[in-house]
């Protein structure tokens, strides 16, 4: 970094602030994190090269706060703002405060965000590039909307179908209905959830296809008119609507139907002068039918994933578009993915008590390592993981030469993964590593849900009765070990408590 | 010294000898259990201990005591809660045997009450969700462990709680 190179702001937390900071290193920008009351000891702290407090640990309070974030970013003399994923990421009033503030967005423009934030606005622009959508109502339903008016929109639709949030994300005001008799109720509920969560309670009705995988494809456009569709992500493992493991690429995709979505992805792109990153999610049919769901327009959680498989690093390419230049990636390399990668979402969450999260000290932390392995994480030992925010400890990505391999080695990386102190999702990982719908990729976005439930919150690996003997006899030695570490400290306060004593007769 | 470890349903009689010059920073034990002696070598390590069983059997174990007196054991394919000397800890405790068949529903985690959901006096169903909070985002139910009356509830909506307070008291 020389004294005149930019100054990237990062407006985020954990591991994805920490992404963005290498990314930044690599490319000789200087780097700017904000942290709330809760992060002062944080990763992204300490890496950055100048660290601004904003405000008390609530996101509401930190994270969320425009003026605040843009505030610092003029006194800090930044010149670019990332947004990372979360928080102000998605947030047209952001990228329009940093325009106005004279600050470059890392990101698409405004009016891309706002267009593509609302989910019918989003529909429109894919149906007027001559995507495939998902049958649906193409305008919110009004908020005086009868039940006679619901009733004909949901028959023209059909059931089952879903309610869906306007503004929505995560699977926040969202509800399934099965027939005509849940459709009112499912109606007020979503939106008051939407409303809740999002500060806008308009909704619309989406057919519920059976059994669908949620396959999305990454773009990067820059602001020359060039817009890259990369090797799709399989991201059909779900909790509750929320990804916990993703791959590329999807065994469940050929090559024809890997073109048609990357031209698809990348018509509804340029048709909306997207630039930066992006992605374009997709529900796909047993008949590799594929309908546009929706648009993220920022850079994904799951990102590693298409790095891997494509040499591309992506947050770089962020960076450089957004400091004008040109994308030099060829098509070839962004659609024929080189081997294969999968990435966990490790959370402080406790999967034998449903998911229950467990904030708390992590204690200590050993990361697998060795070949094809890369952990992005925000969290290190003697880090209390707050209750503010998503208790995401971190991303482990594998890559091997094919999909059973690269199984095998997350298999093996797991094992080496242990998080102390705190509760975490890699037992249940190392499960779904030996579910034979996981090896042969038999699974659609019910998977996990399904399975889930049928277990009735049985514990994902019983433990063998070795275990069993093992764990006993490391809990008795530890045991007898603190007992003999006090007994030997109690010794040395003794000791010192005679030379102290033996000192003061000799200064008599 | 003789341990009782609890695992699961289980209580097991753990005796360790240190061999020689065992001490504080580990080395040679040995260990009965189940009516076998194990002889073992042992190092304390970053995360907990390494155990070289005689028959050469390296098992890395991380060891964390956690706050309310459990043992959280991870070996690489398990993660278990174990208990040393359960019953001599609560005979120890005060007050413990008076609060036989009350069980006291607190927070498992720092948050914030969103819904409460029965009222003193209620009668409720093993499992009947008791209070709901949220925390990281995420809502959690609290269900009542027994089926019984409603005899205190402490919490309130909107307040916002430490790990260990107190919500429901179910008898």
């Amino acid at each position: 970094m020389t004294p005149s190179s930019p100054k990237v702001l990062i407006a985020n937390r954990g591991e994805i602030a920490v992404r963005v900071i290498r990314a930044c290193r690599e490319l000789g920008l200087g780097t700017v994190a904000i942290y709330s009351e809760c992060d002062r000891a944080s990763l992204h702290v300490r890496l950055a090269d100048e660290a601004w407090p904003i405000g008390p640990s609530p996101a509401q309070d930190s994270y969320l706060r425009i003026d605040k974030i843009v505030a610092v970013a003029r006194q800090a003399g930044a010149a670019l703002v990332h947004p990372g994923y979360g928080f102000l990421a998605e947030n047209a009033a952001f990228a329009r405060a940093c325009r106005e503030a004279g600050l470059t967005f890392v990101g698409p423009t405004p009016e891309a965000i706002a267009r593509m934030g609302s989910k019918t606005a989003a529909r429109q622009a894919a149906i007027a590039a001559g995507v495939r959508v998902v049958p649906g109502t193409e305008v919110p339903l009004p908020a005086d909307a009868s039940e006679a008016v619901l009733a004909a929109e949901a028959v023209r639709i059909g059931f089952p179908l879903v309610v869906k949030a306007v503004s929505g994300g995560g699977g926040k005001g969202m509800r399934i209905v099965d027939g005509p008799a849940d459709l009112v109720a499912a109606v007020r509920v979503a939106r008051s959830e939407a409303k809740a969560a999002f500060g806008d309670a308009a909704v619309y009705l989406e057919r519920r296809l059976v059994a669908p995988r949620h396959i999305e494809i990454q773009v990067l456009g820059d602001g020359h008119g060039t817009v890259v569709p990369f090797v799709e992500r399989e991201c059909s493992i779900q909790r509750r609507h929320q990804k916990v493991v993703e791959e590329s690429p999807s065994l469940a995709i050929g090559d024809e139907t890997r073109r048609a979505m990357a031209e698809c992805a990348a018509k509804v792109a340029t048709s909306v002068g997207y630039t930066n990153a992006g992605t374009i999610e997709f529900l796909v049919d047993r008949d590799e039918r594929f309908y546009f769901l929706e648009m993220n327009t920022r850079l994904q959680v799951e990102h590693p994933v298409t790095e891997l498989v494509t040499g591309v690093d992506l947050v770089v390419w962020q960076l450089r578009i957004a400091l004008g230049e040109r994308l030099t990636i060829a098509r070839s390399q962004a659609l024929a993915p080189r081997g294969h990668a999968i990435e966990c979402r490790v959370y402080a969450e406790d999967p034998d008590r449903g998911f229950m999260p467990s904030p708390g000290l992590v204690r200590a932390i050993a990361v697998p390592g060795g070949p094809g392995v890369r952990d992005d994480r925000g969290v290190t030992a003697g880090f209390e993981v707050p209750v503010f925010y998503d208790s995401m400890i971190s991303k482990l990505v594998v890559w091997s030469d094919t999909r059973r391999d690269a199984v095998r080695r997350l298999a093996r990386a797991l094992d080496e993964y242990r998080v102390l102190g705190v509760r975490t999702t890699l037992p249940f990982f190392r499960w779904l590593v030996e579910q034979p719908e996981f090896l042969e990729g038999r699974f659609d976005t019910t998977y996990l849900d399904r399975v889930l439930a049928d277990r009735r919150g049985r514990p994902f690996r019983d433990p063998t009765p070795a275990d069993e003997t093992h764990v006993s006899v490391a809990v008795a030695v530890a045991a007898w070990l603190g007992a003999h570490r006090a007994a030997a400290g109690a010794r040395t306060d003794e000791a010192s408590a005679w030379r102290r004593a033996a000192r003061r007769e000799a200064l008599q | 010294m003789t341990f009782e470890v609890d695992i699961g349903q289980r209580t097991r009689i753990v005796s360790i000898e240190g061999m020689g010059a065992a001490g504080p920073a580990g080395g040679e034990f040995r260990a009965t259990i189940d009516g076998q002696t194990h002889e073992i070598s042992v190092r304390p390590t970053d995360l907990g201990l390494s155990l070289v069983f005689a028959d050469g059997r390296s098992i890395d174990v991380a060891v964390t005591e956690t706050a309310s007196g459990e043992w959280l054991v991870q070996l690489p394919h398990v993660d278990l809660t174990a208990v040393v000397d359960r019953r001599r800890r609560e005979r120890s405790r005060p007050g413990a045997a008076a609060a036989a068949g009350v069980q006291r529903i607190t927070a498992p985690m720092p948050g914030r009450v969103v819904r409460v959901l029965v009222k003193v006096g209620d009668l409720v169903e093993v499992r009947q969700p008791l209070v709901v909070i949220e925390a990281m985002k995420m809502e959690n139910e609290l269900g009542s462990p027994k089926a019984g009356t409603v005899k205190e509830v402490p919490a309130s909506e909107g307040q916002s709680v430490e790990a260990g307070r107190l919500l429901v008291v179910v008898e």
